[in-house]
């Protein structure tokens, strides 16, 4: 577990840089977390979870921690709640973008360090940003299209291979980014595969599964299936499933539990391992170096690795 | 048909507009790829317009009788991830009874608020929206629920399994859509449902029980958000939470599509599964004509407008309305 050792050597690397700080200020950093809507998916739920188990088991770190619902407006006011309680720092998973850079302009004012958490904030809020923690969306679709490419170059058809893409919600950062990754990298990879169709599945299994059946209507010939997460890519697989028609190669992104089980039935190739635990993780981590003094990189990326069929073995199953 | 007028069969258009504009539709997707009309394709429309569909039967008697249901999205949410929860815990054979006891317990709740009380159904049902959310995501934690052997299930028939050639879905909304036919248009409840609706007042002077018809109707509407989330559950074998966010919409979209009046008394059940195919087949055909999506957006709504349009203009025997 390679990973693990990661964050292994990055947690002793920041207990230093934190005790740095707590002898500093003479206590403990209390970091405010405001996030976007916990309970709404397991993604969410388990990130809170491990949030608040990585900040008990640090003895420097007092959090207050908190929900959004979803809502920008509250939101908003728990940022300004949390520059009332003077935090030390404010870790944001935004509702929205743009709405919420006023108040994150209003904590940088403040002097209080804001780590914007999973997904960034727009770009004309970034003077007020220490740090972004999260995932590299771009380089997670052009790692699904290499997958899929090398799974075609195996089965000898890199070069009549059709694909479908199904996205995610329409507007959303998360759902442009990983399209684009896909789609600027699989040209490179296999120049002669040909992405015959795009829809969106909004992020629904339900959706996509729709969206999916349309296609195999549409189309005689598909060999892959591109979807933005394996909750779509499920669904599309049950469609494929349903109509009999086999053979085709799914790859997702975000690896679920369904999608993990799907794998090790040998019906879907491969995904993005994305744990909202080492997202957690990180989000805390980048806070206590930010507060630590360390020279902390604007985008700080974790690393979502590659899994297939092939090495899934060396991944625990998603529990979400 | 030579012995027939240009009256009678402007009559007869008159009371099919709806079944016109659906034809239309069906003849101009079909030109612009064929495949849109081939077996496949038909049935599998129909197989997933039947969880949206058979909802929608049961938001019928709601709309008849005067009053809105806008729970039935969350609420088929809520039964879906209820049912695929007790599959794994009691088994399917119980898990579908206790399912469909607890859904019905929110049907009566909202039946006795609005029907007893007597306080407005768009409140009354857009806050239970929220709130039956809530306790769908309270029970679950937030996770997603997944039925853990997924071959070995007989569950899957509701949503996958097929009798005589057709699919299981099919058969239970056209099951489900003939009984309540025949409920609304041939029984003495359904003429109680027409006359609340109608004009309610009246119809209390006339000795008609107006809570006990209202209550009725939302456990209907219940009854049929159960069937629906089961077939949903048993179709994917696993479920987000938001499975049926936004399907209020679209269920009230298919039923006015069909005809029926939101100031209530007016509305048939037949109607109603046209509203249905015509917004799934909308959906199925943009995606075989390969529109971009955003623009299909725009185009599902103006189809809608047009099909209402049409209908109301069959009504009246002219495009436009001199009182405008």
């Amino acid at each position: 577990m390679k990973i693990r050792t990661i964050l292994a050597v990055t947690t002793a690397a920041a207990t230093l840089a934190g005790a740095a700080y707590a002898e500093s200020h003479g206590g403990t950093m209390k970091i405010g977390i405001t996030q976007n809507n916990v309970g709404v998916d397991s993604y969410q739920t388990t990130y809170e979870k491990a949030f608040i188990e990585a900040a008990e088991a640090n003895d420097m770190v007092e959090t207050v921690v908190l929900d959004a619902g979803g809502d920008v407006a509250r939101q908003i006011a728990q940022m300004e709640d949390l520059i009332q309680q003077e935090v030390d720092a404010i870790i944001i998973w935004p509702t929205n973008g743009e709405a919420v850079i006023p108040a994150v302009r209003k904590a940088h004012q403040a002097g209080i360090p804001v780590i914007v958490t999973n997904s960034n904030i727009a770009e004309q809020g970034f003077d007020f940003v220490k740090s972004f923690s999260g995932p590299d969306n771009i380089t997670q679709g052009a790692r699904s299209a290499e997958i899929m490419c090398d799974k075609f170059k195996d089965m000898g058809i890199e070069d009549e291979a059709q694909v479908v893409h199904i996205t995610g919600q329409p507007g959303y950062t998360t759902a442009i980014e990983r399209a684009k990754g896909f789609e600027d990298r699989l040209p490179e990879v296999c120049p002669n595969v040909t992405v015959v169709d795009t829809q969106p599945g909004d992020w629904n299994r339900e959706k996509s599964q729709q969206v999916m059946e349309a296609f195999l209507v549409k189309y005689d010939d598909i060999d892959g299936v591109y979807a933005g997460d394996d909750n779509m890519g499920v669904g599309a697989l049950n469609a494929a499933k349903a109509a009999g028609r086999e053979g085709i190669i799914f790859v997702g992104a975000t690896n679920f539990a369904v999608g993990y089980e799907a794998m090790a039935a040998g019906d879907y190739w491969g995904s993005i391992y994305q744990s909202p635990v080492d997202d957690a993780k990180a989000a805390l981590q980048t806070a206590i170096d930010v507060l630590g003094g360390e020279d902390v990189p604007f985008l700080n990326y974790f690393d979502t690795p590659k899994i297939t069929q092939d090495n899934m073995d060396e991944f625990t199953k998603p529990v979400f | 048909m030579a012995t027939l007028d240009r009256r009678q069969i402007g009559s007869i258009l008159a009371k099919q507009g709806i079944l016109i504009a659906f034809a239309l539709f069906m003849i101009v997707f079909t030109i612009a790829n064929p495949k849109f009309i081939s077996i496949d394709n038909v049935f599998s429309v129909v197989r997933s317009s039947a969880i949206l569909g058979v909802m929608a039967l049961g938001v019928t008697f709601v709309v008849i009788s005067g009053n809105l249901d806008l729970s039935v999205g969350s609420m088929m949410s809520f039964s879906t991830i209820v049912v695929l929860d007790l599959h794994d815990k009691i088994g399917p054979l119980l898990a579908i009874p206790a399912m469909f006891a607890m859904t019905l317990c929110l049907g009566a709740f909202i039946g006795f608020l609005v029907g007893y009380l007597r306080l407005n159904s768009l409140i009354v049902t857009l806050g239970m929206l929220s709130a039956i959310h809530g306790l769908t995501l309270t029970y679950s934690g937030g996770q997603n629920m997944d039925i853990a052997d997924k071959e070995g299930t007989w569950f899957s028939v509701f949503g996958q399994g097929s009798a005589l050639g057709i699919p299981v879905p099919i058969l239970i909304f056209v099951g489900l859509a003939a009984l309540l036919g025949i409920a609304l248009a041939r029984t003495p409840f359904g003429r109680k449902v027409y006359a609340v609706g109608g004009n309610g007042t009246a119809a209390t002077f006339s000795g008609i029980k107006r809570a006990r018809t209202v209550f009725t109707c939302y456990l209907i509407s219940a009854g049929c958000v159960a069937t629906a989330g089961m077939m949903q559950a048993s179709r994917s074998l696993g479920s987000q939470n938001t499975v049926g966010q936004g399907l209020e919409l679209e269920v009230l979209a298919a039923v006015i599509l069909g005809g029926a009046s939101l100031l209530g008394g007016s509305g048939t059940i037949f109607k109603t599964v046209i509203g249905v195919l015509i917004l799934g087949f909308i959906q199925n055909g943009l995606l075989l004509v390969g529109l971009q999506f955003y623009v299909q957006f725009v185009v599902t709504w103006v189809i809608i407008i047009l099909a209402v349009w049409l209908d109301i203009a069959a009504k009246r025997g002219k495009l436009f309305s001199h009182i405008a």
